[in-house]
């Protein structure tokens, strides 16, 4: 007599057994056997009839805008520091490094053969008159040279301090204009906000590719109609201001 | 390089912060991920929420994988935690029926919610199946994953992981049978 053996009739239903004799043998000789068998064939029949889930265009696309969003917003908690971040802290750092060095520099100069310890109360003295409104010495030539690298540095670290990389969403949304053309706003706002604001900043006649909810809400405009290299613009929606112009 | 290779590689990526190589893990598994949700969870929106979460944690966590199973078995297994922690979240705050971004009106959106929904009686059966048995059956017969695999996702050994598929199957037939005799 056979033992029921719930895996091997499950097995022989999903098809899974190399060799079929026990199991057959099984379901032959024992009718409680048989009726898990059938059971159990007639429910995997209808499973595997069943279609697989998918995702529709929309939801794909709102999903991979989600998560890029996301990963933008907190890139920290990911122990992976972006590209853009990175270069934030570099251009941060050489910034700081310069105008250390050019009010090292400058005070060294002015002070000729003193010792290190006069020339840090020199510094001092200058950085309090400095800060208290008082008078600051002429500047040499080297203090110009440096000034301009100072205002080379400064540049470069007001663009490392925008808010998010605006350059990099701007080619993502060149890549994602064939899925997000001619949406309409999915932000919240009250009625007509969005179009209001769009005929404030001038770029009613664009269409709105893409939205991000960062720090602020801001509408992702691209020309209308044409194809190449586009011009991407991003409104902040709070107050229709033109943050950022890529192309 | 075999696809498992492959994976492993870009997943190596994905840490030292290649976007594209995060972007392709996601496209690779983002159907199934989403599809293996939406079955243990049985609403669009939340499946949609925990397939973001899914991701975001392969994201944030894909330093920490080992490379003791493929990393298709281990994006699922994140999948399931996920789906386990939305149920737990659910039962504390009210169930919408469809996604702000998905407009109903929208044929395609329309199409894809029927083609994804099981029928109606396999629907309720499944439901009445407890979560363990569920789970398994929904992993190894709807997903079509092999029984180590489901082991590896579920966090069980193989002969549980049979005994629940066996016993989910039985389970379901008697809903169904339940159903046709009402």
């Amino acid at each position: 007599m056979h033992e029921h053996d719930p895996d091997l009739i499950a097995a022989l239903a999903d098809g899974s057994l190399d060799d079929e004799t026990e199991a057959r043998a099984l379901i032959e000789s024992c009718d409680r056997c048989l009726s898990e068998y059938q059971d159990q064939v007639e429910v995997l029949a209808l499973l595997v009839a069943t279609p697989t889930a998918r995702m529709n265009d929309l939801e794909r696309a709102a999903l991979h805008r989600d998560i890029w969003t996301e990963l933008r917003r907190s890139p920290s908690r990911t122990g992976i520091t972006p590209w853009w971040v990175r270069w934030s802290y570099v251009a941060a750092g050489l910034f700081v490094t310069v105008g250390l060095v050019s009010v090292l520099n400058g005070q060294f100069l002015s002070i000729g053969g003193d010792s290190a310890g006069e020339a840090f109360s020199e510094i001092g003295s200058g950085l309090d008159d400095t800060g208290a409104g008082g008078e600051q010495a002429p500047l040499t030539a080297a203090d110009a040279d440096e000034g301009a690298e100072s205002a080379t540095t400064t540049a470069a670290a007001e663009e490392a301090a925008l808010p998010y990389p605006f350059a990099d969403l701007a080619d993502e949304a060149r890549a994602n204009r064939d899925l997000a053309e001619d949406r309409s706003s999915q932000f919240s706002t009250e009625a007509g906000e969005v179009e209001e604001c769009l005929e404030l900043s001038g770029l009613a006649d664009q269409v709105l590719v893409e939205e991000l909810d960062l720090d602020r809400r801001y509408l992702v405009m691209m020309p209308e109609g044409e194809t190449g290299d586009l011009t991407v613009t991003f409104v902040a929606l709070d107050d229709c201001e033109i943050v950022y112009v890529d192309g | 390089m075999t696809s498992a290779g492959h994976e492993t590689e870009l997943l190596a990526r994905v840490v030292s912060g290649d976007r594209d190589a995060f972007d392709d893990v996601m496209r690779a598994h983002e159907d199934r991920v989403f599809s293996v949700c939406l079955r243990i969870l049985d609403d669009r929106e939340r499946a949609l929420d925990a397939t973001q979460d899914t991701f975001l944690t392969v994201f944030r966590k894909a330093s920490q994988f080992q490379g003791r199973s493929a990393v298709g078995t281990w994006i699922y297994r994140i999948a399931v935690n996920t789906c386990y922690d939305q149920i737990r979240r659910a039962k504390r705050r009210p169930i919408e029926s469809l996604p702000d971004h998905v407009d109903p009106s929208d044929p395609s959106a329309e199409e894809a919610i029927e083609s994804a929904a099981l029928r109606p009686e396999i629907e309720i059966a499944l439901a009445a199946v407890p979560a363990e048995f569920r789970n398994a059956v929904i992993l190894s017969d709807l997903e079509g994953l092999s029984l180590p695999e489901v082991a590896e996702i579920l966090e069980v050994p193989i002969g549980t992981v049979k005994s629940r598929v066996f016993r989910g199957r039985r389970m379901l037939a008697r809903q169904l049978g339940n159903q046709n005799t009402s």
